[in-house]
């Protein structure tokens, strides 16, 4: 259940998204309503392309929604979108619901509406304007990162049972000797926030907690095998400068 | 003397420095980017004030001889300087006389010295008889003693004031405009007056004590026809009355025409005259963004306010959405950013001008990047992209910038769906939140990092996570901690906005590190 995600509409951005989803393996279903995106859905190899009238409720509960992860409104037609959430919401009590908004009136809307995470689609990039204009390398870089243009990414990673990080305190450790920086993370104790590392806050790093690195793709996958063996500080690397 | 003016006009053209000069006295007379200009003004409107209080002064009191001749000398005489340097630098003589002679001799055909010279002169007779030029030359007369009467020409040095003020060349740029309109009524005027005038000395003169000649006719015609009526002449006979009547009504036709007449002019140029005013506040500022389209994105853009954006000016060609941007408050003008006449208002050789083409539409935003650059390669564009298919089209038009709305959007979309907690760090990061600001230090060549290694640095113990170092267009993803920092790299560093303000004033060399 875990990875299984609905995709409502396969559109301009259903189509980017789905792709990207099913090359990293997640169990992708595509819902439409238009016969021409269907098509598309159908003849980019997609397996679960179900054609559906959204509007109506008795067909939305045909589709076992409540099995799915997330569902993620992503329908070309704003109007559309926004139907689709609340008849969603109105069904599916408890699903996670994502949802794309065109403008600050349909974002307000989709909140309303229920959506548990509305994504605008110019608040970034109005946001990156400024970036440009004060920082333009800074921003440069960090696109790269996250678009995963120059190799480096940012990953996240649980600490696992018997990792040697358990009860160290981040701001005395230093991954930079493997290649990865400490970036934040989510310390389950203080809730599920999510804390940067230069915030100034002491934090101490427990079994479950989530922590997000950048790096390289090789260098996160072998930090990430790394931490999960019990051990010893190596003392060359770990504490920076003490 | 035909020769010797030709070696004199030859070596007037080779010569640097009396070109260097005349352009020099060009710009200072009407270049507003020349830095002196200012100065030079506030000299002029200072004299012409001070010679005018002079003159109302001296009505009733008696004015000290050294104040007398400060106003009759030392103001006329800077006038007079003046006004020869603009008769001088309106063309140039020296030059048309080379290049006819030149032509002359390239074609073989005779030089006709005294045609070119002529035509030179009378350029500069065109130039003396403009009304600028006139109220000029009448602001020296009060300098000639013997005539007192000419003191009152004083009043013409308020006139050269008129230069200062951009209001009242629209105002007659207005009325230019409406000169048909205006001539007419004129001469209708000029018809009724005279014709009226002249009836009523005819039939007056000699009956009423009042009317005396045809000057004392028309004067009366005038007060009548303005609706002033001072009452010092009246008719006196019937057929004089009925005159009277038939003038004043035909008065106050005309007077509500003209106004009519001048009020739609404004009226029509309303707008365009509130655009000029906006465009050359903007060119004063030196620095200002072009923002193209009011669209979604450029109302979000706003509604980040991240930083004050000072000077801007918001374009679009739709009526209505140039309506809402004003009724949201911001600075906008209903104008086709893409036609090179509207850039070309923009001063891109002396302004730092950032260009943001929001438009949803590719085809007018890549037109509009291709047209600021093709005014100025200066010109910053910042161009949004909504079809990917289109980015190498606004990369061989020039754009300096693109923006990816979809694709920004869906990268989060699916960063929300396959890492949740990264998407929380990810866009904290891209919108710029205090906490997670990330900020570029430029290393200049007498900077106190040069040289130094990155362990030095203790960015840990600053609270501030190291991230690279971009050398030579390339990035270096967490250097080893022995690499030296050089010239020209920026270093990128995440932190708390007090952490990196505090670590940059370290290294800019204020704060002395402790160790």
């Amino acid at each position: 259940m875990k990875n299984k995600i609905a995709i409502f509409g396969y559109g301009n951005h259903g189509k980017f998204i789905a792709k990207g989803l099913l090359e990293d393996g997640f169990d992708v279903t595509i819902i439409e309503s238009e016969k021409h995106f269907f098509k598309d859905a159908k003849n980019d190899d997609f397996e679960k392309v179900i054609l559906s009238d959204v509007t109506k409720d008795s067909e939305l509960k045909k589709i076992n929604l409540e099995l799915f992860s997330q569902l993620v409104c992503v329908m070309d037609d704003e109007h559309l979108n926004v139907f689709l959430t609340l008849s969603l919401r109105s069904l599916f009590k408890d699903s996670y619901i994502l949802s794309i908004s065109g403008s600050l009136n349909v974002t307000q809307k989709l909140k309303m509406a229920g959506a548990n995470k509305v994504i605008d689609l110019y608040e970034v990039s109005a946001n990156k304007i400024y970036n440009i204009l004060d920082k333009p390398i800074a921003t440069r870089v960090l696109e790269d990162f996250v678009n995963n243009k120059s190799g480096i990414i940012f990953k996240e990673m649980i600490i696992p049972k018997n990792s040697f990080l358990d009860g160290i305190m981040a701001e005395d450790i230093d991954f930079s000797c493997h290649g990865v920086l400490l970036v934040g993370m989510i310390d389950k104790e203080l809730g599920n926030s999510f804390t940067f590392v230069t915030a100034g806050i002491s934090h101490k790093l427990d079994i479950g907690d989530t922590i997000v690195c950048l790096g390289e793709k090789k260098e996160l996958e072998a930090f990430e095998e790394l931490i999960k063996k019990e051990g010893n500080i190596d003392e060359n690397c770990y504490y920076r400068g003490r | 003397m035909k020769e010797l003016l030709l070696s004199l006009a030859l070596f007037l053209h080779r010569s640097a420095r009396y070109k260097a000069t005349k352009t020099f006295i060009k710009t200072l007379l009407f270049d507003t980017n020349n830095p002196y200009k200012r100065y030079f003004d506030l000299t002029i409107i200072f004299l012409v004030v001070s010679s005018v209080i002079i003159l109302i002064y001296e009505v009733k009191n008696p004015v000290p001889l050294w104040l007398d001749n400060y106003d009759i000398y030392v103001v006329s005489f800077i006038f007079a300087v003046e006004y020869l340097l603009r008769l001088w630098v309106h063309n140039d003589i020296s030059k048309m006389l080379i290049k006819e002679y030149n032509d002359a001799k390239f074609l073989g055909s005779e030089f006709c010295f005294y045609a070119v010279l002529k035509e030179g002169l009378l350029a500069k007779l065109k130039y003396m008889l403009t009304p600028s030029a006139i109220v000029d030359l009448l602001a020296i007369l009060p300098a000639y003693r013997p005539l007192r009467i000419l003191r009152v020409f004083i009043l013409f040095r308020v006139f050269k004031l008129l230069r200062y003020t951009k209001s009242i060349n629209q105002f007659v740029d207005v009325l230019v405009n409406k000169k048909f309109e205006l001539l007419t009524l004129l001469l209708l005027l000029l018809f009724i007056v005279l014709t009226s005038g002249i009836a009523i000395y005819i039939l007056e003169a000699g009956i009423n004590k009042n009317i005396d000649t045809l000057f004392d006719g028309i004067y009366w015609a005038i007060v009548t026809i303005s609706t002033v009526g001072y009452g010092d002449i009246s008719p006196v006979t019937s057929v004089g009355r009925a005159i009277s009547i038939l003038i004043i009504v035909s008065g106050i036709a005309m007077i509500s025409f003209t106004t009519s007449v001048i009020v739609s002019a404004f009226s029509e140029r309303l707008s365009e005259l509130k655009e000029d005013r906006i465009i050359e506040q903007m060119n004063k500022s030196k620095s200002f963004m072009i923002i193209c389209g009011y669209g979604q994105m450029t109302k979000m853009f706003f509604r980040q306010k991240r930083k004050n954006i000072e000077h801007y000016i918001i374009m679009d060609t739709d009526a209505s959405r140039v309506k809402s941007a004003k009724k949201d408050g911001y600075i906008a003008i209903q104008e086709n950013a893409s036609s090179h006449k509207t850039l070309s208002r923009f001063d891109a050789k002396y302004c730092d001008i950032t260009m943001l083409c929001l438009t949803s539409s590719d085809v007018e935003n890549i037109y509009i990047t291709l047209n600021a650059k093709s005014i100025s390669r200066n010109i910053k564009v910042i161009a949004r992209v909504n079809d990917p298919e289109t980015i190498d089209k606004f990369k061989y038009a020039g754009a300096n910038e693109l923006l990816l709305p979809s694709l920004v959007a869906n990268t989060m979309i699916y960063t929300a769906i396959t890492q949740p907690t990264m998407y929380k760090a990810i866009h904290a990061i891209l919108t710029g939140k205090s906490i997670a600001n990330i900020d570029e230090i430029h290393v200049h060549t007498s900077h106190t990092m040069l040289g130094k290694e990155v362990k030095e640095l203790a960015f840990t113990s600053n609270k501030l996570l190291f991230l690279g170092i971009e050398r030579n267009g390339k990035f270096i993803f967490n250097p080893s901690q022995d690499m030296r920092i050089e010239a020209f790299d920026v270093l990128l560093i995440m932190g708390r906005k007090i952490s990196l303000d505090y670590f940059k004033l370290q290294h800019e060399g204020d704060i002395q590190v402790e160790k």
